[in-house]
């Protein structure tokens, strides 16, 4: 493969423990850079601090779903029950609220499920069918024992040279540059 | 595995003199209710069933938490445990308060009257159930079960204490077990003795899961509490860290949703079915008043702690979650007003101050034997091993 005709797609480097990556993590993001992530077997405590991230939206996403499955089961069933199709059952009010909550509920619960799984989904980027990450060989480590940050080159601040040397200023075992694979 | 290290001192301060006063408001408050016995009796015993089910449901809920945690070995609430453990350990005493019932059964339970029994197929139907005979034998048979299921569960825990001997735990899950299992269905019969055979005509099969769904609902409102009171007074505030009231705020707000669900399912199934038998006791307490208690408790025990707890954050926020959990206690006070009262005043709503101070009356009297129980031992079951993890929860 020949690197001189690909485009660069980041920096990844490797570090030797999960307290050596919370560190790198925070000293990248202290260094003022935004395109960056971090891979572990497992999930550490402390990350979200270290890389500065902020709440997930993903509760606001859930709640629309769910507000829209609410409001959308009371408008289905006032329209259809009290005014198109008003029927008569053992006498009681065409628009009944009692009545309307378990569809209610379970209209609500539907959308704010459906909200969660395919909110995270977006938020996370997938379904993705590659990421250039996989060109390198050892991150596939990423589920076993290694522990990676990764600045992208969409990054405003980034360069090659820089980012390399930041990345050994703070110990790591193995720095390498993506590319992309056209 | 070392020693888990406590920093709190784990003995109730002898110089926190709260078992006396207690006692004393507790028994100001029952003699004050005696007197009214002489001026209204019924209205008596009824104020009295309010405060007793109240009360009681405290002590099951707790009873039924313990054996919980004992059969799914919870870790997380090893810290607390001995909270709950206290208030289900003297049920051989709080039983001995039902017989003021049993001696207003008269007053309380249609069923008791023979001319009304012998006018009415449907009582007769019931005789071999309700009846004064088998009613007493029950109430004797629940709280021997309770009294024996709640003092071995704490006095074991208490051996563990001095013992370390980690060996009890099994004995304590093989109690749970099987205690469990009786526990549900003394607790069902429980509930319709003393509540739902109010009205004998009338009759929901999910009413013990519904008096169920409060009592533990309620249960955890009051740990939150009881733990807000010790850390006032500086105890254990090292032990039992936010970190176990955030939990504690995740079950009250997950058994907000259940008693809901409960209650809910309740009242649908009769309003949808329409069967006048049955609608006639929603019929009667959504009505002449009561239908303000019933929205008060919609929203005092679902609405308002089902929004406010909702989010991560306010459930770890003690202001917070002590007001939800007073709310959630009121409105279990006032439903269970609104389930018993409309029998005796079904002309409409009418508050009797004998309602209040058979509360503070019965109220000071079970608090009072939680505390003279809890300062005997230690505050927390030091000795067992699950307690390490449970103070270094995150």
């Amino acid at each position: 493969m020949d690197a001189e005709n690909k485009q660069i797609y980041g920096v990844l480097a490797e570090f030797r423990n999960p307290k050596e990556l919370v560190d790198a993590a925070s000293s990248v993001k202290k260094s003022g850079y935004q395109d960056f992530d971090t891979y572990a077997p497992f999930p550490i405590h402390g990350m979200e601090k270290a890389m500065g991230l902020k709440k997930s939206p993903l509760g606001w996403i859930v709640l629309g779903g769910a507000l829209t499955g609410m409001i959308g089961a009371l408008a289905l069933m006032i329209w259809v029950m009290g005014y198109e199709y008003p029927m008569n059952i053992s006498g009681k009010p065409f628009i009944n609220f009692p009545v309307y909550i378990p569809i209610t509920f379970e209209l609500t619960v539907l959308l704010a499920a459906f909200a969660t799984t395919f909110g995270m989904l977006a938020l996370n980027k997938l379904p993705r069918l590659h990421n250039p990450l996989f060109n390198v060989e050892r991150f596939s480590k990423a589920s076993d024992d290694g522990f990676f940050v990764h600045i992208e080159a969409s990054d405003d601040l980034f360069a090659e040279e820089k980012v390399k040397k930041l990345f050994q200023d703070n110990g790591a075992t193995h720095i390498e540059t993506v590319y992309d694979s056209e | 595995m070392s020693k888990p290290k406590i920093t709190d001192t784990l003995d109730f301060p002898s110089d926190l003199n709260i078992t006396k006063s207690l006692f004393g408001v507790g028994t100001v408050g029952l003699l004050a209710t005696g007197v009214g016995y002489f001026l209204d009796h019924d209205q008596f015993f009824f104020s009295y069933l309010v405060s007793f089910s109240f009360f009681s449901s405290i002590a099951l809920g707790s009873l039924f938490f313990v054996m919980v945690q004992h059969l799914t070995r919870s870790e997380w609430s090893a810290v607390l445990r001995r909270i709950p453990e206290t208030f289900s350990s003297y049920f051989w005493i709080w039983g001995l308060f039902i017989i003021p019932l049993l001696f207003g059964m008269h007053s309380l339970y249609h069923w008791t009257h023979a001319d009304a029994v012998a006018a009415d197929p449907v009582l007769q139907g019931k005789e071999p159930y309700l009846n004064t005979t088998f009613f007493i034998i029950r109430q004797v048979i629940y709280f021997a079960l309770w009294s024996f299921l709640g003092y071995r569960l704490y006095s074991k825990s208490v051996e563990m204490d001095e013992t370390g001997d980690w060996g009890l735990q099994t004995l304590l899950r093989r109690t749970s077990g099987p205690g469990l299992f009786f526990f549900a269905i003394t607790l069902a019969f429980a509930s319709f003795d003393w509540i739902m055979s109010l009205d004998p005509h009338w009759y929901s099969t999910i009413f013990g899961v519904y008096y169920f769904a409060m009592s533990f609902q309620g249960l955890f409102a009051v740990l939150i509490l009881v733990i807000f009171f010790l850390w006032n007074n500086n105890l254990l505030t090292n032990t039992i860290q936010k970190s176990h009231i955030y939990d504690l705020g995740v079950q009250m707000f997950g058994f907000t949703v259940f008693y809901a669900y409960i209650a809910f399912s309740q009242f649908l199934l009769i309003y949808y079915a329409n069967i006048p038998e049955e609608t006639v006791w929603y019929l009667e307490r959504l009505s002449g008043g009561y239908e303000y208690l019933a929205w008060f408790y919609l929203f005092g025990r679902f609405v308002i702690p089902f929004v406010i707890l909702l989010p991560k954050g306010p459930k770890s926020k003690p202001k917070v979650v002590g007001s939800v959990a007073v709310l959630i206690l009121v409105s279990h006070l006032v439903e269970l007003y609104w389930l018993v009262m409309p029998v005796l005043n079904h002309h409409g709503f009418h508050l009797n101050w004998m309602t209040i101070t058979s509360f503070i009356g019965l109220g000071g009297i079970f608090l009072g034997l939680f505390f003279y129980k809890f300062k005997q031992n230690k505050m927390v079951p030091i000795n067992d091993p699950k307690l390490g993890d449970s103070l270094n929860k995150h």
